[in-house]
């Protein structure tokens, strides 16, 4: 008996039919789970030069070897897939209660294929799996989605859906699972291609463990220990909503649209002020620590807002990076940003782009529906949103992503598009973190800060301005990122509780294999992955030329950003040549014969 | 009073890489708020502009402590006083 069901679902659209199939072992020995065990799945499925928004691409859900069990904060899903932004591989990864739920029912995953004549759902209960009619669901915003479904199947119906957003073919429509996300990269939009509106699951099923008694030691004496922890209080009290002050403080937080590191009035929307109107914690299945921050205005223009929400990223992208410090506006956009199914960080990122063309005069109102876009404007931003989400005049536009809205516009405005591989940046200027910069110039589903972490440049532990010298801990970083991702353990290291060897132990008490036993073992399946995703995108034509960052980066140096005023990527070939040197890539950053052989690849 | 005051390796960028400077003050915010005396501008990065420690930073008293103290705490002869910083992202 191990936590891995050993099953998963496999649905065709175009055919209308489902199957079982078994995992086989040697596939969860060799890429663990969740995000490594799906893109092997899609290597392996997926021809070459598949049009993303076709009946060809595949989506995956996929669980970990830890999910739905009693370990704290280890129950969220990856969802992978090729993406319609970027057409590299993409990963996202949910939070909320629909992937335990899942595994209760019996499976570890769903690979979805094909491409349904009109709009779907997918029901799975105690008697199968069920393709229906969502002719009724089709156009509902996801609130509205995961009500209808659970009046038709019961209120503890979980549920993972997509909104207008994904329907319209947005290009960065999300997944959606009660308010948690599957937010990067355009899932949802593939989702939306297939037509399937939503999948809803009900079970009540036990799930079994390799080694129960040894199991709930460890788990408990993890949760002892966490119960007390301030860091995981922090998160508790704040979510991720503390970091703005000191981000901004540092030079970290960009400003309109990374043109400048300083705020003005950051402190509207500091974690003081978010927490003056905080009701409840919400968060994922598992996890006391439920960072998920539910906020409800309750007076002026935006007053009803309610959201779980917005966390840092988002705090950014629709707050800092447009120069809106009105905190009301962030609940109310936070909140249309996941009714709509729209990724906030791509939207933010997206009207930031815009605003920037309109300063320069590369754009104006004859191109943006008679709409004057200033930074700072939040009425204007909630219209854009609006535009955005229903691909409606100048939304259709941004719905396409900045690299490709760029190019239709032309007269230079790709310089200001802030994407790599057509992925728009986050949250972090990487001029004033440079290891931000080599992961996001790197990683193979284009600038996401859930690709690494720079520990050791945030921590201070290296000079987080140095131009040389990160190649090695970012390699380390994505194969630790690419770890979590399969385990799937949660991001934010203190909720969890996890080191790399009580992780291991408890791996092994979960499912038996030994070998998980060996944290090295576990990082040379985080490195296969990582090749395995790089190969991924190697077939697809991508190599050095794409691992880049925007030119501003490159060419421009950082203004009135504190201690970052003035850094600039100077050497970024150096430290990709680093990067590549430590992962055994080709200077052309393509994995060697050697390495491919070495991880079992070849 | 005086203490010492362990300085993050981000802030030691104000400090001039010195790690563990000597600063007097009968509390906690004290010894903190005089660290501007000898290293002219730090005070702008360890609180926001309404004079609240930043989040980003946890302090601690001694090594000892498992929690956070409060600015207020009182601060003996010879205490090494901690900052730690919470950078993590997400
Ligand atoms: S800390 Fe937040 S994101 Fe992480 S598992 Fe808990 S609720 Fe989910």
């Amino acid at each position: 008996m191990r936590s891995y069901t050993g099953k998963l679902i496999r649905i065709n659209l175009s055919q209308g039919k489902s199957q079982i199939e078994d995992v086989p072992e040697a596939l969860m020995k060799s890429f663990l789970g969740g995000r490594g065990m799906a893109a092997k799945y899609l290597y392996d499925e997926l021809k070459p030069g598949v049009e993303p928004l076709g009946g060809d691409n595949k989506l995956i859900f996929m669980m970990g070897p830890l999910g739905a069990t009693t370990a704290m904060s280890v129950s969220r899903m990856a969802l992978v897939t090729k993406s319609p932004l970027t057409g590299t591989i993409a990963k996202s990864i949910m939070g909320g209660n629909f992937g335990a739920y899942l595994k209760f029912a019996g499976f570890d995953g769903i690979i979805v294929e094909g491409k349904a004549e009109k709009p779907t759902y997918i029901h799975i209960d105690k008697d199968g799996i069920h393709i229906l009619d969502a002719g009724e669901l089709w156009g509902l915003d996801t609130q509205q989605t995961h009500a209808k479904l659970r009046e038709s199947h019961g209120k503890n119906t979980q549920v993972a859906c997509i909104g207008p957003a994904g329907e319209k073919l947005v290009r960065y429509g999300i997944v959606i699972s009660d308010r948690r996300c599957g937010g990067r990269t355009g899932v949802g939009t593939v989702m939306g291609a297939k037509k399937l509106k939503a999948i809803a699951v009900n079970s009540t099923g036990p799930l079994s463990l390799y080694d129960a008694e040894g199991f709930k030691k460890i788990a408990q004496g993890i949760i002892a220990e966490l119960k007390t922890s301030p860091r995981r209080i922090k998160m508790s009290d704040f979510g991720t909503s503390y970091l703005t002050l000191g981000f901004e403080k540092m030079g970290i937080f960009p400003v309109k649209n990374f043109q400048e590191g300083h705020l003005e009035d950051v402190e509207k929307i500091g974690e003081e002020e978010f927490a003056k109107i905080k009701t409840k914690n919400d968060g994922c299945y598992g996890c006391m620590t439920k960072c998920g921050q539910v906020r409800q205005v309750t007076e002026g223009e935006y007053a009803g807002a309610v959201s779980e929400g917005p966390d840092y990223e988002t705090i950014w992208s629709l707050g800092g990076n447009l120069a809106n410090t009105e905190l009301a506006s962030l609940i109310a956009a936070d909140s249309l940003c996941d009714k709509l199914g729209l990724d906030t960080v791509s939207a933010g990122n997206s009207i930031g782009f815009a605003c920037e063309l309109f300063q320069r005069g590369i754009i104006t109102k004859k191109d943006t529906d008679g709409l004057e876009l200033k930074w700072g404007d939040h009425g204007t931003m909630m219209k854009l949103v609006e535009k955005i989400a229903q691909r409606e005049g100048f939304g259709q536009l941004l719905g396409e992503g900045t690299r490709r809205a760029a190019e239709k516009i032309g007269k230079g405005a790709e310089d200001y598009a802030m994407q790599v591989k057509g992925l728009e940046l986050p949250a972090y200027e990487p001029r004033a973190v440079k290891g931000y910069g080599l992961i996001f110039a790197t990683s193979n589903i284009g600038a996401n800060h859930m690709y690494g972490r720079p520990r050791e440049d945030l921590a201070g532990t290296t000079d987080r301005f140095a131009d040389e010298g990160k190649g090695k801990d970012i390699a380390r970083a994505q194969i630790g990122q690419a770890v979590e991702d399969s385990v799937i353990q949660c991001s934010f290291g203190p909720v969890t509780g996890l080191n790399p060897e009580s992780r291991s132990q408890i791996l092994v008490a979960a499912t038996g294999f030994e070998e998980f036993g060996d944290p090295a073992y576990l990082n040379q399946i985080g490195e296969r992955i990582l090749c395995l995703e790089r190969s991924f995108n190697v077939r697809e034509g991508f190599n050095r030329k794409d691992d880049t960052l925007p030119k501003r980066m490159l060419t421009e140096p950082l203004e009135n950003a504190g201690p970052a005023t003035g850094q600039v990527f100077r050497k970024l070939d150096t430290l990709l040549d680093e990067y590549y040197d430590a992962l055994g890539y080709t200077r052309q950053g393509i994995p060697s014969a050697e390495k491919l052989k070495q991880l079992g690849l070849e | 009073m005086s203490a010492r005051v362990k300085l993050p390796p981000i802030l030691q960028e104000l400090s001039g890489g010195i790690e563990a400077p000597e600063v007097s003050g009968n509390t906690i915010g004290e010894c903190l708020n005089n660290l501007e005396g000898q290293f002219p501008g730090i005070k702008e990065y360890l609180f926001d502009r309404r004079g609240r420690l930043l989040r980003i930073f946890g302090i601690y008293l001694n090594s000892d402590g498992l929690n956070p103290v409060e600015l207020d705490t009182p601060v003996r002869e010879n205490d090494e006083i901690v900052i730690l910083n919470f950078l993590m992202g997400g």
